[in-house]
């Protein structure tokens, strides 16, 4: 029986979060789509030794890493893109505090997708023969590494390739832009790696811009490439990815992106941020008055908004979520 | 058209009516043909990569690796390979695995631009970190001093792509005989090293640097010195090399940039990134 899996952001990292738990979030674009309000409840709640399986860094596991959350991490891509280097990850990695395991773009991809598929690897052609191969930062002193992409003969070729381990996060929580109460969701612009994540994730839980009608999802479902049968729960949250963008519903907010960054710098710095936006804010009204109205308003004219026009008719105002969420969702 | 070059010392006593980074774009968009199907990185190769659209490849097919396909960026250079300047006209989204996987880890990519802290005489690239004292990481891993981006989608377009366009700001700490890691392969340690691991891509087959281009010696691999600047020297490329930077025997002075090109270019950079220092 389908059912109604709109819960408070609160209650999602309260009951799919834990000290050391595997997280993965999404779709992990440093400018684009990313549950990073989740990420903020997770340093609200004092989450410890969560070993991050992020495919690129995003403001999100700049924060984590810099207020100490992370331990490990996983990832591909670990900047900020045209913003420059992350400097809270960075400030953790230089210092020892979190170990970073380094691979690619690609690579990461496919072990989600060797997780999803429940293979014991995937067979690697990129990352061979660099030291993303030869380096382990979680076995320091092997060297040559064995046991991060070993290398295995394909057997039908007998070239040598490298074996790609599967990754299984416990949890992911994956940014969307429109979801339904069941659970069902709609991307706009480009997934990176939010399908093959939402597969091989041993829990999802949405966090959605915006929450639609079912009805939407019957008029465009091959657009629905994250069915409600594979996810836990459904987070209402207009501007989830803040700073960052989420295409067809506001853009990039470049000075906050900048100022987070050079928070994040320093211990300090990354006090005073908690305190002004992660502490600043105790529900949706508030953390909206926080990111200022003019400038949610100025971000919402982006280019892409007509990107949205087909889903309009569909999108539920915020007094009929919270009716949805019968008080649970505050 | 002004000349926004002059905001740059080094520039305005060259008195070109264009910047050294510009300089770079463009000789690194003339790399690109046109049809070809392509891929950018996020900063200045999309930038070097759409002004080649622009100017003399307007079939070039353009793909981000995020899965982004047929966009042109409007409003200024993307933030990322999402931006919304990026994804406000595509007429496909898909994905990671789709871009970096089905078309260009199976070969079917002519093309991609990627960029480096440090590069090598093979064209290998370190994106990863910088290590102290010599930079030899040694047996045991060791933390870097200054840890940089990671590979993100390049070492897959370096082992992937038919041919790899390297863009690199030309600093003599930048060009190393051997980077400290290898983030992305270009000839690994010479000859046919790419063989062994059978890449599908063909490597890196241009370095085009702020002085500039490099091109690899059809049989050593080793990257030797094919062309500079109307601003640039032999002398002052290979002092600013941290390799005996060999000169080929055909090596020449690149055309300037024509009023075209420049004007297409700055279409492309209408933020002005490439003309800020």
């Amino acid at each position: 029986m389908q059912h109604n899996k709109l819960i408070s952001l609160a209650d999602a990292v309260e009951r799919y979060s834990w000290d050391g738990m595997q997280y993965a979030s999404g779709a992990s674009l440093p400018v684009g789509s990313d549950a990073i309000v989740f990420g903020r409840e997770l340093v609200r709640r004092q989450r410890r030794d969560l070993h991050a399986l992020f495919h690129c860094n995003t403001q999100q596991l700049n924060l984590l890493a810099a207020t100490g959350a992370v331990g490990k991490a996983e990832c591909g891509f670990t900047g900020l893109e045209v913003f420059g280097f992350a400097n809270g990850l960075r400030r953790a990695v230089e210092s020892g505090q979190l170990v970073l395991e380094d691979y690619s773009n690609l690579s990461f991809g496919l072990r989600l997708l060797a997780g999803a598929m429940n293979w014991p690897f995937a067979p690697a052609t990129v990352n061979i023969g660099s030291d993303i191969q030869w380096r382990s930062a979680f076995a320091p002193d092997e060297y040559p590494a064995r046991a991060k992409i070993p290398t295995v003969t394909d057997p039908f070729s007998g070239r040598e390739i490298g074996a790609l381990s599967p990754l299984k996060p416990d949890v992911a929580a994956i940014h969307v832009p429109l979801a339904d109460p069941l659970g069902n969701a709609i991307m706009l612009g480009t997934e990176w790696n939010r399908f093959e994540l939402s597969r091989a994730a041993k829990k999802v839980v949405l966090i959605a811009d915006a929450i639609v009608d079912t009805a939407c999802m019957r008029q465009f479902p091959n657009l629905v490439r994250i069915p409600d049968i594979i996810v836990e729960a459904v987070v209402y949250w207009p501007f989830a990815a803040w700073p960052q963008s989420s295409p067809g519903l506001y853009d990039v907010d470049e000075a906050h992106m900048q100022a987070m960054n050079k928070a994040l710098a320093t211990p300090e710095g990354t006090v005073d941020y908690v305190r002004q936006y992660i502490d600043g804010y105790a529900d949706i009204d508030s953390y909206l008055d926080m990111i200022g109205r003019d400038t949610v308003e100025r971000l919402s004219h982006t280019g892409t908004a007509f990107l949205l026009d087909p889903f309009r008719q569909w999108i539920k105002t915020p007094e009929e979520v919270r009716a949805l969420s019968s008080g649970d969702a505050r | 058209m002004s000349a926004p070059a002059s905001s740059n010392p080094a520039n305005a006593a060259l008195e070109q009516p264009y910047t050294r980074q510009e300089m770079m774009a463009i000789a690194t968009g003339r790399e690109l043909r046109d049809g070809d199907l392509a891929i950018f990185g996020v900063g200045l190769s999309m930038l070097a990569g759409y002004f080649a659209q622009a100017c003399h490849a307007p079939n070039i097919r353009t793909m981000t690796e995020g899965g982004v396909y047929g966009a042109t960026p409007v409003g200024g250079l993307p933030w990322g390979i999402e931006c919304n300047r990026i994804s406000a006209n595509a007429t496909s989204f898909t994905n990671a695995l789709d871009a970096l996987g089905f078309l260009v880890a199976s070969g079917r990519c002519d093309v991609g631009i990627i960029g480096a802290a440090q590069v090598d005489k093979f064209g290998n690239v370190n994106t990863t970190g910088i290590w102290d004292g010599d930079g030899v990481i040694g047996g045991h891993y060791r933390l870097p001093r200054t840890r940089l981006t990671g590979a993100g989608g390049a070492n897959d377009i370096a082992c992937g792509a038919g041919r790899v366009i390297i863009m690199v700001t030309h600093e003599a700490k930048r060009f190393a005989d051997k980077v400290s890691y290898i983030s992305s392969p270009g000839y690994l340690d010479g000859g046919d090293a790419r063989a062994r691991h059978g890449f599908v891509g063909g490597g890196p087959s241009a370095i085009v640097t702020t002085l500039g281009i490099m091109r690899p010696d059809p049989v050593s691999k080793e990257f030797i010195l094919d062309a500079w600047y109307p601003f640039s020297s032999v002398e002052e490329i290979r002092a600013n090399t941290g390799w005996d930077l060999k000169v080929s025997p055909t090596a020449r002075a690149v055309p300037e940039p024509s009023a075209a090109e420049l004007a297409a270019l700055r279409r492309v950079d209408e933020t002005g990134m490439l003309r800020k220092k």
